[in-house]
């Protein structure tokens, strides 16, 4: 089995938030869907989204839909590993 | 005659240091996290030693340009221990690790300079000192080459070559400084000149790829830039 490379929780925050800003073209996003994407487990996925929550950075729990925040949060995000990447420095 | 556009190239070159420390500051900003404090740092640290240079060109204040030899090479030993460490993941920050090392490494040239130089100041064995620091910070800088070139050979994207080809412009500005600190009758000849110009377009390259980074955003209409916090 491929092993993961361990992820901070900004890592893990930015993937999510490009998951369900991916997702959000769909009807309705499917929480076992991201979960296959992102690769958590399902109980520490509820609990991410509960963070995104509370910090503003996604509608509500149910909608999952990504707040103005969010999308500066994601912007910022790209921003980061792109500028990262082309220091030659791996994110980790 | 070559003092005043001297000064205004090492002023320039500071300002643009701090300039790309404000950008290069933007993952801390965005993660909070001490291992992304490398390279701003290291910059800062640039930024710190052209400045007290510039200091020294106006005010002759005898040992400052020896100050901002130790802050330079210091400057470039971190940057490659930044590089160095950021090839290997860790669960914890490598940062105080980076501070000790690169501080234990020039302090130990310096000293051991010191030592060498001191009983032979009157046969001129001083130049070696700014030799030696400039060599060490040479090596350092070739490491980044590689780290960067290396990177840019696995991530084969074009736009990753604007960073090596920004650390091959420092190391040859690197290497013009060691030639002059070698002959002390070579102060201003086409090498030097060279240097510092090697220097201005370094840093203007990476300039124009921290702008490109997080600029770019704004040009394919993502976020406005009044919402960028």
């Amino acid at each position: 089995m491929k092993k993961i490379a361990r992820r901070d929780k900004l890592k893990i925050y930015g993937d999510l938030l490009t998951v369900l800003c991916a997702e959000s073209k769909e009807d309705k996003i499917v929480l076992t869907r991201v979960q296959v994407q992102i690769k958590v487990p399902f109980d520490r996925l509820k609990t991410y989204i509960r963070e995104l929550d509370e910090l503003g950075l996604i509608q509500d729990q149910t909608s999952l839909r990504l707040t103005e925040k969010g999308k500066q949060y994601l912007v910022e995000y790209e921003n980061v590993l792109d500028f990262m990447k082309r220091m030659g420095i791996a994110y980790r | 005659m070559y003092e005043v556009p001297r000064l205004a190239i090492e002023i320039a070159s500071a300002i643009l240091y701090f300039i790309l420390v404000r950008y290069m500051i933007k993952p801390y900003g965005l993660t909070r996290e001490e291992r992304y404090l490398g390279l701003p740092l290291g910059f800062g640290f640039l930024g710190v030693a052209e400045t007290i240079l510039a200091i020294g060109i106006i005010l002759p204040i005898h040992g400052i340009g020896t100050v901002s030899v130790v802050m330079r090479t210091f400057a470039f030993v971190f940057l490659a221990f930044t590089y160095y460490f950021s090839k290997k993941p860790s669960k914890n920050s490598r940062f105080a690790w980076i501070i000790i090392l690169s501080s234990i490494i020039v302090g130990l040239t310096t000293w051991i300079l010191s030592l060498v130089s001191a009983p032979l100041m009157t046969i001129g064995i001083t130049t070696s000192f700014g030799i030696f620091l400039r060599i060490l910070a040479l090596v350092c800088l070739s490491y980044i080459c590689i780290h960067t070139l290396r990177s840019h050979i696995k991530s084969l994207d074009p736009t990753t070559i604007w960073i090596p080809l920004g650390f091959i412009l420092l190391a040859i500005s690197q290497y013009s400084q060691l030639i002059r600190a070698a002959d002390e009758n070579y102060l201003y000849g086409v090498a030097f000149v060279g240097g510092l110009a090697a220097r201005l377009i370094g840093l203007a390259v990476f300039l124009y790829v921290a702008y490109r980074t997080f600029y770019r955003a704004t040009k394919r209409g993502g976020i406005n830039e009044a919402d960028r916090p």
